[in-house]
């Protein structure tokens, strides 16, 4: 189940209208997936809000007095909107199919045929070296590093792709934005911890900055290890949690 | 050199037993008030047999057994400054998020919870700091976190997705493989054991990236792919229907057949 199915089964499952097997499914992916997860508690805290609050106290006085300046209000931009739509259909009508005329000179036209062919020579090239490499087994694919072939390099050189360098250093920066963030929470939090839980979490952020130090300096020394970059990714991850679960005691 | 055992220290005999009386009353009372110094909480609610346990503890040990009964028995034993417990039943599920109730608290003691749940219940439980338990569940997920330093132990443990992760702490799973079940067992540092029986089979990511110590015990390993000079073993093991993934960043993981 991916987070779009889920979120839209949300309600009913709070609800508890689901059947036994999509209730299931939905309870597996909220437990790995921390968003959806967090729109689930955010939707119970609403239910149980809703069930606490007795009706009265929830509803505005004078909602049918309310609904109807909305309504009103959207019926009056929905004519607006139309009667816009309208104006511009005649006024592309007027203007004809083709409202410009593309002009080229003989070269202009020759150089870009070129143009054309010659990309699409390249891809085609890319394209057979692609499939007729060998592939390994597609089920454990997803674990081994994949290494950019040629094409993509010479893209990634010439700027037009990002390499998955460039990605790791985006998403680094990213996270580290993130640390910071969660860093300043901390800061204003700890100093109402008992001793033990300050030396826990001292502990563990120790832990996971020493590994994060190991893999920045492999990645230094060899900025194509793969592994050591999705592990960099790991590790910042865990710290985040860390960071922004110790921030909510 | 002999020892006049009658006395010793000098005192005699019926000094000696009052000095034993009083020690003992002392000794009393100060076990009596250690054991007020913990609150109990005890509630009981009735349950389906496929109730799902959501647990969020601040710190402490949390076990939780499966039973063969329809309802959810929870007891806590809390030290002081006792914390706040305000267990919510909410449509077939039941939640207790101690980190929620004791916000903005400066000062919160160790809970200890002692869960019984119907078997076939799904569990989620984390805690910021201390060990997590967890025996006898077959429900459809059971997922043990633990933000900082902790074990985690998973016992008899038959669900098609399990999920642990802890930071500083050792990880042990004893229980079954499900046909495309997930398996996720994450650490910082420590030992991640797991036993399952021999003729499990599955998609198996185990990462090792410091100590490269995986050990695939008796399991078959001719066809598992050693990446990254044995950082990593990729692999399948019979079908390879489950997928099982393990990530120790700075400990071993080792596999026992059950």
């Amino acid at each position: 189940m991916n987070c779009e199915q889920c979120q839209k089964l949300i309600s009913a499952f709070l609800d508890n209208d689901l059947d036994e097997k999509e209730s299931a499914s939905v309870q597996t992916h909220l437990a790995l997936c921390i968003q959806c997860a967090k729109i689930c508690e955010d939707f119970a805290v609403i239910l149980d809000f809703c069930h606490e609050q007795p009706a009265s106290e929830t509803l505005l006085p004078n909602s049918q007095a309310l609904w109807c300046r909305i309504s009103n209000s959207i019926e009056t931009e929905i004519k607006a909107e139309h009667a816009h739509v309208k104006k511009q259909k005649q006024t592309e009508e007027k203007k004809g199919w083709f409202p410009r005329v593309w002009k080229f000179s003989f070269s202009q036209a020759a150089s870009a045929v070129l143009g054309i062919a010659l990309i699409s020579s390249l891809l085609t090239v890319a394209g057979i070296k692609n499939y007729s490499a060998a592939t390994p087994d597609p089920d454990i694919v997803f674990a081994l590093p994949s290494e950019p072939n040629a094409f993509e390099k010479v893209l990634g050189k010439l700027g037009l792709i990002e390499t998955a360098q460039d990605v790791r250093r985006r998403r680094i920066e990213q996270q580290r934005a993130a640390i910071e963030y969660w860093n300043k929470r901390i800061e204003a939090r700890r100093m109402q911890w008992n001793a033990h839980l300050r030396e826990a979490f001292d502990r563990n952020l120790n832990e996971i900055d020493q590994a994060v130090n190991e893999y920045t300096l492999i990645l230094q020394e060899n900025p194509q290890d793969e592994l050591s970059g999705e592990m960099l990714d790991s590790t910042l991850n865990e710290k985040m949690e860390l960071l922004r679960e110790f921030s909510d005691l | 050199m002999n020892l006049d055992l009658h006395n010793l220290f000098g005192f005699s005999a019926s000094k000696k037993t009052t000095i034993l009386l009083w020690l003992s009353v002392v000794f009393f009372t100060f076990s009596i008030a250690e054991i007020s110094a913990q609150a109990k909480f005890a509630k009981t609610y009735p349950a389906s047999k496929t109730v799902q346990l959501r647990l969020i503890n601040r710190s402490g040990t949390v076990t939780v057994e499966g039973w063969d009964r329809s309802e959810v028995a929870i007891s806590a034993y809390m030290e002081k400054p006792a914390a706040n417990i305000a267990p919510q039943s909410l449509s077939g599920m039941i939640v207790i998020n101690l980190v929620k109730d004791n916000q903005g608290r400066n000062e919160v003691g160790n809970v200890n919870f002692l869960i019984r749940v119907p078997y076939t219940s799904s569990v989620d439980i984390e805690t910021r700091m201390g060990n997590l338990n967890v025996s006898n569940i077959q429900g459809n997920l059971v997922r043990a976190h633990i933000s900082s330093e902790g074990d985690i132990i998973l016992m008899n443990v038959v669900s098609p997705a399990v999920v642990a992760e802890n930071g500083i702490g050792d990880i042990f799973f004893d229980g079954e493989i499900k046909r495309e079940g997930s398996y996720r067992f994450t650490s910082m540092r420590g030992a991640i054991n797991l036993r399952i029986p021999f003729e499990s089979s599955f998609k198996l990511v185990a990462t090792a990236p410091t100590t490269r110590s995986i050990n695939l015990g008796s399991f078959p390993n001719n066809n598992m792919n050693f990446v990254g000079n044995g950082r990593r073993i990729v692999g399948k093991i019979g079908d390879g229907s489950a997928t099982f993934t393990v990530t120790n960043q700075r400990g071993s993981i080792a596999f026992i057949r059950r």
